[in-house]
């Protein structure tokens, strides 16, 4: 991989998935977006589909689909709830899930359905281990 | 049994830039360095640096190795040159596939004619020793020795616009070299002893093999090189290339740029089924009414004898959305009755749709403002004739696209552009 695992970007402040995804607990609810490692693995992303404002899905559901040069990959959700928001600018520059796969390229911001469940996701160091588990 | 995967002379190279390796055809591969999107572009834009040492290299020579090649290669050697289809002769270089008596496709290739009973024969990653055990197999009694040089010499391609001037300034003698040099022509050897190795030189001394050829559909170049200097000549291009916008590319933007180019991948596009009915039919030998072949070779009687056999096809979609062919993916009607199947979907990220055509970055008449984002496409193997512009749909476990079937894919390719436009 392009990436050694030091190299990677994994914040403090988010959770992670096996699925490579972090969701972070926010105001208006759990926003969440792939990691450093799944942008870097998938390679320039091309085009995101991304469900609508209002949509509900439950844990471990598809939720969108991330298009690469290389392949078509799946995003699941982390946790069962309902989508407030998405991030539109993703339309016309999914290039920001490369650049700043923990800011401007974030996916959508969900309403979860059980408010405690985000602590069952791993912290920094469990998602460090799962990584270096695919070495 | 398992092989140990193996690495080009250029290996650490790749590495020590940051490229994301992968396996293809036995051999650890750069996919991209930083961005295979910008790789892609700077072919169509600027130019591209591709290690493709991975390609075997066979020496075809001897009295009756035009008589070998004639059984064995699709392509009509004493008929195949431009329009006139004219006798390969020096210097000259042909496209054709290697067949089972079934008209089933071992490899593609192509084929270099260096001298009278001296051929270079190009094929696929993996493919040198069995494509030189058919040839051996069918050499009987013929005058002919095949030489495996796959191990003994690098490839690097250099494609894109800027490919002459770059070439220009890594030459030892470029304003000889690269006058009349038309596509599908080369000059030089890559064995000191040749004595074809003075025509082509790099700066260093190095002697080289320099062919108009190329996989991107893109003007430019395909370099043979001793193993040995592999490394420096990939250096020295790469160099020269950085004031003409030149990036080191990997096989992700080989791929895409190949499929908008219309140019099928062995085994993927063409393989175990008969070669014929597709949209490379300049690999073989038709006469003009196309209904018969000009000489016999061998899976010529079950080509033109396959009634049931399937047609492939060019695709273009609407936006740059893909199917996984790995689903795998499905051609569909508008009734969803099943067509046939998806060979390549890639996005050719250098084009877009404008007013129902399809346009390049590198069209000169890009109309202003133009930013295309891709256009997905590739082939299709279907089991009943399909006339360019009708529109199939494709689907795999995610999705259904709807597509067009068409002659071409990604219009103003530059690969056939006089060279002197190019200099």
């Amino acid at each position: 991989m392009t990436k050694e695992i030091n190299d990677l970007n994994l914040p403090d402040d988010v959770r992670y998935t096996e699925d490579h995804e972090w969701a972070k607990q926010e105001a208006d609810g759990i926003k969440v977006g792939i990691t450093d490692y799944a942008q870097d693995q998938l390679g320039d992303i091309v085009f995101v589909e991304l469900p609508e404002a209002g949509d509900t899905f439950d844990k471990g559901e598809q939720f969108g689909t991330l298009e690469s040069v290389k392949a078509v990959s799946e995003m699941f959700m982390p946790i069962s709830g309902e989508v407030v928001s998405v991030n539109e600018a993703l339309a016309d520059t999914p290039e920001l899930v490369n650049s700043e796969p923990y800011g401007g390229g974030w996916m959508i911001v969900f309403k979860p359905s059980d408010a405690g469940a985000i602590d069952a996701l791993m912290d920094k160091a469990a998602y460090m281990d799962t990584l270096k588990g695919l070495e | 049994m398992e092989q140990e995967i193996r690495k080009t002379a250029l290996h650490s190279w790749h590495t020590s830039h940051g490229a994301n390796m992968a396996d293809f055809g036995g051999y650890e591969m750069p996919l991209w360095y930083s961005s295979a999107k910008d790789e892609h572009l700077s072919v169509l834009q600027n130019a591209g640096l591709f290690d493709t040492s991975h390609m075997a290299v066979l020496l075809v020579t001897g009295p009756d190795a035009h008589g070998l090649l004639q059984l064995c290669f699709s392509n009509n050697l004493d008929a195949c040159v431009g329009l006139a289809k004219k006798p390969l002769s020096p210097g000259r270089c042909v496209y054709g596939a290697y067949l089972n008596e079934d008209g089933t496709v071992i490899d593609d290739s192509i084929v270099n004619k260096l001298a009278e009973d001296e051929y270079m024969v190009v094929v696929n990653a993996g493919m040198g020793g069995r494509v030189a055990e058919h040839l051996g197999a069918h050499q009987g009694d013929r005058d002919v020795a095949i030489t495996d040089l796959t191990d003994k010499v690098g490839k690097i391609d250099v494609q894109g616009p800027m490919a002459g001037k770059i070439m220009q300034k890594v030459l030892a003698a470029p304003e000889v070299v690269l006058e009349k040099m038309p596509y599908f022509s080369f000059k030089g050897h890559f064995v000191e002893s040749s004595p074809l190795a003075d025509a082509v030189r790099l700066g260093n001394g190095t002697p080289i093999l320099l062919s108009r050829t190329g996989y991107t559909g893109e003007f430019g170049f395909e370099i043979f090189v001793e193993l040995a200097h592999a490394v420096d000549a990939w250096e020295m291009i790469h160099a020269a290339g950085q004031d003409f916008g030149l990036k080191a590319c990997g096989l992700a933007a080989r791929d895409s740029l190949r499929g908008g180019a219309v140019l099928p991948l062995s085994h993927q596009d063409i393989g175990d089924w008969p070669f014929i009915n597709h949209p490379w039919p300049f690999a073989l030998p038709f006469n003009a009414a196309q209904t018969e072949f000009t000489k016999p070779f061998i899976g010529d009687k079950a080509l033109l004898g396959a009634e049931s056999a399937d047609y492939t096809y060019a695709f273009v979609g609407a936006d740059l959305r893909k199917v996984s062919t790995a689903d795998p993916a499905l051609v569909i009607d508008a009734q969803d009755n099943q067509l046939g199947s998806v060979l390549t979907c890639v996005t050719d990220m250098g084009i877009g749709m404008h007013e129902g055509k399809v346009v390049s970055i590198a069209s000169p008449d890009m109309p202003e403002g133009f930013a295309p984002r891709g256009l997905c496409c590739g082939f299709v193997k279907v089991t009943a004739p399909l006339t360019p512009g009708t529109v199939v749909q494709l689907k795999d476990n995610r999705r259904k696209l709807k597509v067009t079937i068409v002659e071409d894919v990604r219009p103003d390719r530059t690969a056939r552009r006089p060279i002197k436009e190019m200099l």
